[in-house]
């Protein structure tokens, strides 16, 4: 983990620490191929399957040194050092000038400052816009020229272009499942990406990544992980989103700190998930049924 | 001469004048009595008769029945008695000769039973009912003659309480006096001694109350008061003559419904419940003999210790509110409910199936939905016991009630228990066995056992089944191999449970039979059920036996340990079959001891376990053998519920056919009624003769149509869901023929009590149903008749039409700044001032995000007339010329325009509202009510929310009649709820209507208005707390007093014509919407 009190440019932020990531599948092969050949990538899934922790962890991996075996021998293809990383996370009045930049006054009148997106653009980063069917649909302005052949950010207000630096990748994500269908993403901007489907993982995996991000030993993990399958399987019939594992891996953390197993499934899982009461108390069954 | 004789002769001539026998029967008399009386005393007997003849002109005939009725007198009679006896008949005859007569008649008999003593008394008695007049003294005497009868019954005292009943009567109708007093020996003759006493009691309390049902008490009461336990039938005579003395409203009702429901309490209950209501009666009899009459439905759900603190619970709202502890004992009240559910330990399905619904879904990851057994049972397609949990594959069903144990969470843990063993063996595949499938754990012997040749089973489980001569056992062995495997996999899969279910098993094996009564087989069986429930220590087995008993049991815990495939608890079937086959079903005659399993660990099973597998190659399937006794099934578990794969596998079957037939596939091997059939027949898992009556082919005729039925119509899951609407009317379209009726859907709504401070639990049905569509005549004239009122209230509503951004101006973050807080911000820099940071403006979307319904009133009351200011005739001038023109051009205006009713303004202005919100876009609904009764809201359809407007709602507005009454409270309601089914930001709810709801018992009487304009009120608040805003619009210039009332902080509007509409509504729908 990065030292505290750290202050840094958005584009300076860099993820210097591997990431824990479990792969499920082969969704580090596809998106190392979608960066070498630049193009945009669109991560579909529930919230806490781990979307971000998995862009974050591909930051890094892009970011160390990478030895790339060519024909002529051993040569350094990229030394550009760790990758920067830009995370926005957008909602419902997110809007063009909240990523591109605004003018700020000034003592002596008005200065520009670049807003993430263009900080991204500028330095080469690899920008993630979390959720981004929430944002405004002006969005949508600049999101088109930076993602096709031209790979261009708009500065409406400086009048300026700004070519993207090479290292730059937009991410986004998006989750199909609780957005009404006003927000579904439009196809002109959903089929300038690959898209990369998140499930949620199975017991025995979850298992793993709860134990490891939880410290708690794999017996109790295992409980959780069932538990996170059996809460799921009320999707759609009561509950609009399954229960995340991140949800479960703080459930597992509570217990790790001593809490008891029922009581950090209830706070974790049950009451977070939910407030219809009856669909709380069937979780509590659950619950009830699968922690002693 | 004798001293009659001398009497005779001397007082002869006084009976000159009188007919012969009264002469005759005097001589008799005088001799007869003769030799008991001493010559004094017979002439002073002489005298008495003398004298009552003198008394008055009929006097005579009492004087005949003096003389004949002293010799019948009994010998032992004293001579003071016959003195009482002319004394008494004087005094009467006095009164009236005729009422002598009675009482001297009867007096030799009466006085035989009563004893000489209470002579005086029981003259007093008749004196009583005698007022002076012909129908009291017919009375009088008829209680003289019934006297003899009576008193061969009942005591004196008791004649006493009697006459005081009779002479309360007597007061309101001599007849029903009369009446009762000639059933009298009978009623009291079937009661018991002790009891005569507080019924006549009671009788004298309803006769001072309530007359008339004294009848009614004499001719059915004593069923009733013999339903109450004997010792404390006093006590409940005594609490029901309270109610007749505090109130004088259906005392009997009320002492024959207690008395009714006593009955169905355990006598010696009664006692706790009559003390119960003794505590209830000084603060309101009614409330006491309610609670009686509810006993036995609040004994239901609580335990007669517990009916204390419920009864308690009650006294105290009773002591603060009459009314409401009244309504909380006549089980009319939410509260009530709420403190029987806390303090129930029962736990009723359809108070937990919605949990438990998603508990079952949750756990096994499919549509599951919950049902009570006796819904299983009622198809008719295998299932025949309704206390038994059960699953057909896509529904769990389970007992209606649990009540197990003394504590609602233990009952809850047995009803999850019960539940989860359901569900696990759909999670852990109990149905999906495939003969095929290799086990996971066992060596497969299935394929070396050799199959019919000509064998064609329709299941897999079936197939496998066909492999034993013996179903039963096979089937019995199977289900509790399965249950093993379940149990254990529960109790690895679900730690939380583990406890629960442990204690159920050890119940279980606390209610086995004993075993060495049964015959071996059934004993290896009943062996093997206990190993199942996890209880080794429970098993006993004779010595001899004791190697197949503990291969058995080494079977079964393998199919507990982790993996355990259903094909595994097939294999395992396979073996206990064969052990089950080895022993002989006899019973064990020697004195063998019968010993336990001793600790076998768990290498010593696995070494049993090969010990099997080696016999595995030559499998052989054992026959019946001679000299046994038939095998009967171990008694089942309760936990575990009935188990039927080859069913469920049928059904699932048959489920797959029906879809794939609707998807127009026809399956590639569709069942034919044959097999069916024949799979009927074999099965172990229905037992036909219980199922259905009737003759063999018949049955399965009816079973096979049952099945084929519930297989083409999937239980779906909102079936399970309670809160749905139950539909209780389906569209007759079956044939094509008839018109399709309207379906009705029925909710049910609490209802405000305002007295009681309380709901009503579930006290109005409203019945939802699609108005009748008539012409569009209506619509499109009034479009017609208004068209300038349209356009302008088009035009209105345009204008409030928003626009879809709005620019936001002074922010502290937008997406530009603005220019002129800019200026100033850089003007308070320069002159140093601290500057504001608000200089930046946004765009900001807006959303309009409005749904209304209108609930137009269709009582009858809008039938009327709207009163016009201009028709009033001014009556200043008495010029009659005047008044025939102005009458005239009244006429003429009529004729032109017919007076317009409140429904017809009513149906314009929805037109005109129609217009309006298809303008604006708002989502709307528009429905109307009426009804009759709490049980019958009728509550119409024009147009639904999700409905587009169209043809179907111009036509339906046309149908907008005055029907019945205005039960206001569960239209709201109802509105309510299908406001709130809605996503809407902003949602209202305009109610049009005349402003006064009345129905039938909407209030104490048609006249009371308060009850009906509190639980509006109530209504509508319950709107507010919703999130709902409410308005009332109201056509009725009288109506304005109760909107006063029930909109006290709400918006009420009183609209006197169309006109005033368009120019009223975009500013009241303004106000409202934004």
């Amino acid at each position: 983990m990065a030292p505290g009190g750290l202050v840094l440019a958005a584009e300076e932020f860099t993820v210097r620490e591997e990431p824990y990531y479990l792969p499920l599948g082969d969704e580090i092969e596809l998106f190392e191929a979608a960066f070498e050949q630049r193009i945009p990538v669109l991560l579909k899934g529930p919230t806490g399957c781990g979307k971000t922790r998995f862009v974050e962890y591909m930051s890094w991996r892009l970011g160390r040194p990478v030895t790339h075996i060519s024909q002529g021998g051993e040569a350094p293809l990229d030394d550009e050092g760790p990758r920067p990383f830009v995370t926005v996370a957008c909602h419902e009045d997110l809007t063009a000038s909240d990523l591109v930049g605004r003018y700020l006054l000034d003592t002596d009148g008005t200065r520009w400052i670049d807003g993430p997106l263009t900080r991204a653009v500028k330095t080469g980063a690899i920008c993630y816009l979390d959720e981004v069917v929430e944002a405004r649909k002006d969005t949508t302005v600049l999101i088109h020229p930076l993602t096709d052949y031209r790979r261009l950010l708009p500065i409406e207000k400086l009048g300026q272009v700004v070519e993207a630096a090479d290292g730059f990748l937009l991410v986004i994500s998006y989750n199909p499942g609780y957005q009404s269908a006003l927000k579904d993403l439009k196809h002109s901007t959903r089929q300038r990406f690959i898209s990369v489907e998140f499930t949620y993982p199975t017991r025995e995996q979850e298992a793993e990544i709860i134990s490891h991000e939880s410290g708690v030993d794999l017996a109790v993990s295992v409980e959780l992980a069932k538990l996170g399958e059996k809460v799921r399987n009320l999707k759609e019939h009561g509950l609009s989103e399954g229960v995340s594992t991140r949800l479960l891996i703080y459930a597992g953390r509570l217990i790790e700190r001593g809490i008891e197993p029922r009581r950090a499934a209830q706070v974790g899982v049950t009451w977070a998930l939910t407030d219809d009461l009856e669909v709380q108390r069937s979780i509590e069954e659950v619950v009830t049924s699968i922690f002693e | 001469m004798s001293v009659a004789g001398g009497l005779i002769a001397r007082n002869r001539s006084r009976f000159d004048g009188f007919p012969e026998p009264l002469l005759e029967s005097y001589e008799a008399s005088l001799r007869a009595l003769e030799p008991r009386l001493t010559p004094t005393q017979l002439e002073s007997w002489s005298q008495g008769g003398l004298d009552l003849m003198a008394i008055s002109l009929r006097s005579w005939e009492s004087a005949a029945e003096y003389f004949k009725a002293g010799p019948q007198l009994a010998e032992a009679t004293p001579w003071d008695t016959y003195e009482q006896l002319a004394r008494e008949a004087g005094d009467l005859t006095e009164q009236s000769a005729p009422l002598a007569v009675s009482f001297l008649r009867s007096a030799p008999d009466t006085l035989s039973h009563i004893g000489p003593n209470h002579l005086a008394q029981w003259a007093d008695f008749g004196r009583r009912l005698y007022k002076g007049n012909w129908k009291s003294s017919s009375l009088a005497a008829q209680f003289y003659d019934a006297g003899p009868e009576l008193f061969s019954t009942i005591r004196v005292s008791h004649a006493g309480r009697l006459v005081l009943f009779l002479d309360e009567l007597a007061r309101h109708s001599y007849e029903l006096a009369a009446a009762c007093l000639t059933s009298a020996p009978d009623v009291l003759g079937r009661l018991e001694n002790t009891d005569r006493m507080p019924f006549l009691t009671f009788g004298v309390e309803l006769a001072q109350t309530s007359w008339a049902d004294s009848r009614l008490y004499f001719d059915r009461g004593v069923p009733l008061i013999q339903r109450v336990h004997g010792p404390v039938r006093e006590r409940y005579l005594t609490l029901a003559a309270q109610v007749a003395r505090d109130h004088s409203r259906s005392v009997f009702q009320y002492f024959e419904d207690a008395a009714h429901a006593l009955g169905e309490v355990e006598p010696d209950d009664h006692g706790p419940v009559i003390e119960l209501a003794e505590q209830l009666a000084p603060h309101s009899a009614y409330a006491a003999m309610d609670f009686i009459s509810n006993a036995p439905e609040v004994l239901e759900k609580v335990r007669i210790d517990e009916l204390a603190a419920w009864q308690n619970h009650g006294l105290g709202i009773l002591a603060s509110s009459k009314e409401g502890g009244e309504a909380y004992f006549r089980l009319q009240s939410s509260r009530g409910e709420e403190v029987l559910d806390t303090l129930s330990a029962r736990v009723e399905l359809s108070k937990v199936g919605d949990v438990l619904r998603l508990y079952a879904k949750a756990l096994t990851g499919t549509n599951i939905s919950i049902h009570a057994s006796a819904v299983l049972t009622e198809k008719g397609i295998g299932w025949v016991d309704e206390e038994r949990a059960s699953t057909d594959g896509t529904t769990i069903y389970l007992p209606e009630v649990m009540e197990l144990y003394r504590g609602k969470e233990e009952n809850f843990a047995a009803v999850k228990v019960f539940t989860t063993h359901q569900a696990a063996r759909l999670e852990f595949g109990s149905f999906s066995f495939s003969f095929d499938r290799p086990a996971t754990l066992f060596e497969d012997l299935r394929p070396t056992i050799p199959e019919a040749p000509d064998a064609n089973p329709t299941t897999e489980i079936e197939r496998f089944f066909d492999l034993f001569p013996d179903r039963t056992l096979a089937s019995d062995i199977h289900k509790i191999a399965e249950g093993a495997r379940i149990d254990a996999a529960i109790k690895r899969h679900y730690a939380g449970i583990r406890r629960a279910l442990t204690r159920m098993q050890r119940e279980e094996l606390g209610r086995r039979p004993e075993l060495s009564e049964l015959p071996l087989r059934q004993a290896f069986v009943e062996n093997l059920l206990r190993v199942s429930l996890d209880g080794l220590d429970a098993v006993r087995w004779p010595a001899a036996q004791r190697d197949t008993v503990s291969n058995g049991a080494a079977v079964l815990q393998q199919l507990m340990a982790e993996n355990a495939s259903i094909e595994d608890t097939a294999e395992a079937t396979l073996r206990l079959y064969q052990l089950a086959m080895s022993i002989k079903n006899e019973r064990e005659e020697g004195d063998e001891e019968w010993d336990s399993l001793p600790d076998m660990d768990q290498e010593q099973l696995q070494l049993d376990m090969s010990d099997l597998g080696g016999e595995g190659a030559a499998m052989e399937m054992g026959e019946p053998q001679e000299g046994d006794v038939e095998y009967e099934s171990p008694q089942d578990i309760d936990f575990r519920g009935d188990f039927k794969p080859e069913l469920v596998q049928l059904l699932m079957k048959l489920r797959d056919d029906a879809e794939l037939g609707d998807a127009g596939q026809i399956s590639p091997e569709q069942l034919t009624e044959e097999q069916l059939q024949e799979l009927l027949e074999k099965s172990a898992e229905i037992d036909l003769d219980t199922l259905l009556e009737g003759d063999l082919q018949n049955t399965t005729g009816m079973f096979l149509s049952n099945l084929l039925k519930e297989a083409g119509t999937p239980t779906l899951d909102s079936d399970a869901q309670s809160d749905q609407p139950l539909s209780d009317l389906s569209t007759g379209a079956e044939e094509g023929e008839e018109p399709l009726a309207p379906i009705v859907t029925t909710y049910y709504y609490d209802e405000w009590d305002f007295r009681a401070q309380d709901y009503k639990p579930r006290w109005c049905a409203v019945k939802e149903a699609d108005l009748e569509e008539g012409e569009d005549d209506f619509y499109e004239d009034t479009l017609k008749e208004y068209a300038a009122l349209v356009a302008q209230t088009r035009k209105q509503f345009e204008l409030m039409k928003p626009e879809l951004f709005r620019k936001i101006k002074k922010l502290s973050d937008g997406e530009d700044i603005e220019l002129d807080p800019a200026i100033e911000w850089m003007i308070d820099i320069r002159t140093g001032v601290s500057p504001s940071d608000k200089v930046y403006w946004r765009r900001n979307k807006v959303d309009r995000d409005v749904a209304i319904a209108f609930l137009l009133d269709m009582s009858a009351s809008t039938d009327e007339e709207i009163a016009r200011r201009d028709q009033q005739y001014d009556d200043s001038d008495d010029d009659p010329r005047k008044y025939l023109s102005w009458w005239v051009t009244k006429r003429r205006q009529e004729l032109a325009a017919p007076p317009k009713r409140i429904i017809d303004l009513e149906k314009e202005a929805t037109v005109l509202l129609i217009t309006a919100l298809e303008t604006i876009g708002d989502d709307y609904g528009i429905y109307g009510f009426s009804g009759y009764g709490r049980d019958n809201v009728e509550f119409y359809v024009l147009k639904d929310f999700d409905e587009q407007f169209g043809e179907t709602t111009k036509k339906r507005i046309d149908k907008v009649t005055p029907i019945r009454s205005t039960r206001m409270g569960p239209a709201i309601r109802h509105a309510i709820h299908k406001l709130s089914e809605t996503e809407a930001k902003v949602r209202i709810l305009v109610l049009l209507s005349d402003g006064r709801p009345q129905d039938h018992g909407y209030g104490r009487d048609r006249t009371e208005k308060e009850y009906a304009i509190h639980d509006t009120k109530q209504a509508l608040n319950e709107a507010k707390r919703e999130g709902i805003t409410p308005f009332a619009l109201t056509v009725d210039r009288a109506g304005h007093d109760y909107l006063k009332t029930m909109c006290e902080d709400m918006g009420y509007e009183v609209v006197g014509d169309i006109e005033s509409l368009p120019r009223r509504l975009p500013a009241l729908y303004r106000s409202l919407t934004e």
